[in-house]
């Protein structure tokens, strides 16, 4: 008597189908034997599969049992496959074929209740995909999975009502499709109004989002460099369905999605400490690599706070992603690759105590020392970032004044719109444009090249250098519903440039 | 004569630096200071730039210059006929403790110590206590109240040092009063930029000693910040303006940027 179900595993976002096969022999003495590169956690799928069956009041087969989890080359890992273990066993005892274009996930707790399992959404997409039309997952992944168009979701309480439902006994009823609509215009837990001064980081901000540019933060501590990072998401335009799911996915694989609203529509914001390894923010682990801090703030912001404190080699890592939008990470259980394109704000103190250039406290550091700490910043990395911006503690007198500036929701409108330019002009945004295609998309009109080309040779700006004044003066431009880049477009642009300024 | 004070001065204390160091050079006085970073430096090339002499009474021995980054100037010196002097023989390789000795050394060369923005216990107010034990008159430049590195300066000039407000105060106390060649009294804006300021409004605003950010000059002018930002980079182009890390100052002279 052979049973069978399908199942599968998940390698990062990728999904791989799992035929699940049990086979129980006439003779044999009741041994219990699973094959097919099973890791560690797959193994001990054996010991909950027999308690589950006992204790949901079915018969456990008193001769020998096989399982094979085909196809046999592919490792598996994870607690996915308990359940249709289980319901392939059943299925064998019971003599019925398996269900047509139907798959099988979940954990069973040893009373054969089944449990939670993360990357549902991710299984459920990608079964999709592979043409199943319905997905038996735990009820408590159920919104989760429902997310997921053309797919039909039956939400699994037990090991006994799925086989219930399967035998024709008590059919479950299938999960609505649940799709949340977009949260409208909810108060903002960081509004740009509530910011007093610092105009100038302000409009960094807003370029930064209309183009998708990264932005450097520098100032003392105190200044309101974090508040002014914070506020960022709140001008980004809202995610939409396809982005919303992407941000969902890599949140479902890591089980932290919420179980009643599963779906978010604000741009994530990620802040790791200083402290982080490379593993933590690139993304790491055992066997299969799972997403870092990168790839939780993909479509979103990455906050570096004290970019100066994290490791070189941390920061070092970060330059493949901030160029491709994803990243690559090979682990012994094979390599994964996991989508990360994030606006990065990095904050730095101008010198290691924080007070060059303050006009209230003297710096106690020597020149060697600052030097030292801005070559740690002026790495490949910094390289990388287009906007540079000296954020300066607001005085005080302005403190105690009624904030004067603009909401978050008005600058978001113009975000909106020169994003939407850039969309329909080029497809993708300002920061994301190769030197070709800026030429080609981008053209600059003698004086406002005379001028980029003045401050160059001034300055001594490399090529790359050039090329993302250009990107930030397209932007500026955008930003001003203009299709010429005019010169104060580059001028406002080159302002932006805190690098090419002595010390 | 020698110029001393702090390694990393304002622009402001900067650029007094090199005014004082290019007038007195013009007026044939040979300028002395220590090759340092900041005010030192600015005092040497000051008097390059004036066709003066210069000495650089150095903490290291004279083929071992620091810092390194100050190499072309120390043979710009020699190149104009300046002289690199020590007390410490050849190969000495910084050390803390020689540079107040070289500081002793530099006061009791000079006929008069000037000193340009010292913060508390800097390392020219060692030059300036050596001039008193050697009965050599020191002098000081007043600063902004509001910058740290005015405290040394203000200090000694509340202890009896002598104020410099231009060249011919130094040249009155060397007792070569008149002949300074520029007018000494004459202001900043009348040797840089008068004509930019007719054309532009944001020059007025700006100071040449405390810097301002964009969006202070923003506020003050009632206009959008892309637009000051814009017409600042121009300014800063054009040489009238500098961008420091904590705002923008008026340069004093244009064409800073290129020296």
């Amino acid at each position: 008597m052979v049973g069978s179900v399908d199942s599968c595993v998940l390698a990062g976002l990728d999904v791989r189908r799992v035929h699940v096969e049990a086979d129980i022999a006439r003779g044999g003495n009741g041994t219990f034997s699973l094959v097919g590169l099973a890791t560690t956690t797959v193994k001990e799928a054996r010991e909950r599969v027999r308690s589950a069956i006992r204790n949901s009041g079915l018969e456990f087969p008193h001769t020998r049992l096989t399982v094979n989890l085909a196809p046999a080359e592919l490792r598996k890992q994870g607690t996915g496959l308990d359940l249709p273990i289980a319901v392939a066993i059943a299925l064998a005892r019971a003599h019925k074929a398996p269900p047509p274009h139907t798959a099988f996930v979940g954990e069973l707790a040893l009373d054969g209740s089944v449990r939670h399992v993360d990357g549902v959404l991710v299984a459920a997409r990608g079964l999709r995909r592979l043409g199943y039309e319905r997905i038996f997952v735990p009820a408590e992944d159920a919104a989760e999975a429902a997310l997921v168009d053309g797919i039909e979701v039956v939400p699994c309480a037990s090991l006994i009502a799925v086989v219930n439902h399967l035998l024709g006994a008590e059919p479950i009823a299938i999960a609505p499709r649940g799709l949340d609509p977009p949260a409208s215009a909810a108060a903002l837990e960081h509004d740009l109004a509530e910011i007093h001064g610092q105009e100038e980081a302000k409009r960094a901000l807003e370029v930064a989002a209309a183009g998708g540019h990264h932005l450097l933060l520098s100032g003392p501590p105190g200044a309101g460099k974090t508040m002014l990072a914070r506020c960022l998401p709140g001008i980004l335009p809202p995610l939409e369905l396809w982005e919303a799911l992407e941000v969902a996915q890599l949140r479902s694989l890591l089980g932290e999605l919420p179980r009643d609203r599963p779906l978010g529509w604000a741009r994530p914001f990620r802040a790791p400490h200083h402290s982080v390894s490379a593993a933590g923010l690139i993304g790491g682990g055992g066997g299969l690599a799972l997403p870092g801090e990168i790839s939780k703030a993909h479509l979103g912001v990455l906050f570096l706070d004290e970019m100066a404190e994290f490791q070189t080699p941390v920061l070092q890592a970060l330059r493949q992603p901030i160029e491709s939008g994803r990243i690559s990470i090979t682990r012994s259980g094979g390599s994964v690759s996991y989508p990360a394109r994030f606006t990065l704000v990095a904050a730095t103190n101008p010198c290691p105590c924080g007070w060059a250039g303050d006009g209230l406290r003297s710096c106690r550091c020597s020149q060697a020392t600052i030097d030292t700490y801005q070559r740690r910043l002026s790495g490949p990395l910094l390289d990388r970032v287009d906007l540079q911006v000296a954020v300066r503690r607001v005085p005080l007198e302005i403190l105690a004044s009624e904030p004067t500036g603009e909401t978050s929701a008005t600058v978001r409108e113009r975000v909106v719109i020169a994003r939407r330019r850039q969309v329909e002009r080029q497809g993708v945004l300002n920061a994301q444009l190769k030197p070709a295609r800026l030429r080609q998309l981008a053209g600059l009109a003698p004086p406002s090249r005379r001028t980029l080309e003045r401050w160059s040779a001034q300055r001594g700006m490399s090529a790359r250098g050039f090329h993302r004044a250009w990107r930030v003066a397209r932007t500026a431009a955008d930003l001003d519903g203009s299709d010429q880049i005019e010169e104060h477009h580059v001028l406002e642009a080159l302002g932006f440039r805190l690098q090419d300024v002595a010390a | 004569m020698a110029i001393v004070g702090s390694r990393r001065p304002s622009p402001y204390g900067e650029a007094v630096a090199e005014q004082l160091g290019l007038e007195l050079a013009r007026a044939g006085v040979v300028v002395i200071s220590g090759l340092a970073l900041g005010i030192d430096a600015a005092a040497h090339r000051g008097a390059l730039n004036g066709g003066g002499l210069n000495v650089a009474v150095m903490g290291t021995g004279v083929d071992v210059i620091y810092p390194a980054g100050n190499g072309v100037l120390a043979e710009a010196i020699l190149a104009a006929g300046g002289a690199l002097v020590s007390q410490f023989p050849d190969g000495t390789a910084p050390r803390r403790h020689n540079f107040p000795a070289r500081n002793y050394t530099m006061a009791a060369l000079s006929d008069v110590v000037v000193v340009v923005e010292a913060a508390e216990g800097s390392g020219a107010l060692i030059t300036a206590e050596a001039a008193l034990d050697l009965h050599i008159e020191v002098m000081a430049v007043p600063g902004s109240i509001f910058s740290p590195l005015s405290v040394g300066t203000h200090q000694l000039l509340r202890d009896g040092a002598g104020l410099v407000q231009n060249a011919r105060d130094v040249l009155m106390a060397l007792k070569l009063g008149g002949e300074v060649l520029d007018d000494p009294l004459a202001t900043p804006q009348r040797l840089g930029f008068g004509l930019r300021r007719e054309r532009d409004g944001i020059l007025s605003h700006l100071s040449d000693v405390l810097a301002l950010n964009a969006a202070e000059i923003a506020r003050k002018l009632q206009l959008p910040i892309a637009e000051v930002l814009g017409r600042l980079t121009a300014l800063e182009l054009d040489g009238a303006v500098r961008r420091h890390h904590d705002g923008y100052v008026r340069a004093l002279r244009r064409g800073k940027e290129r020296a």
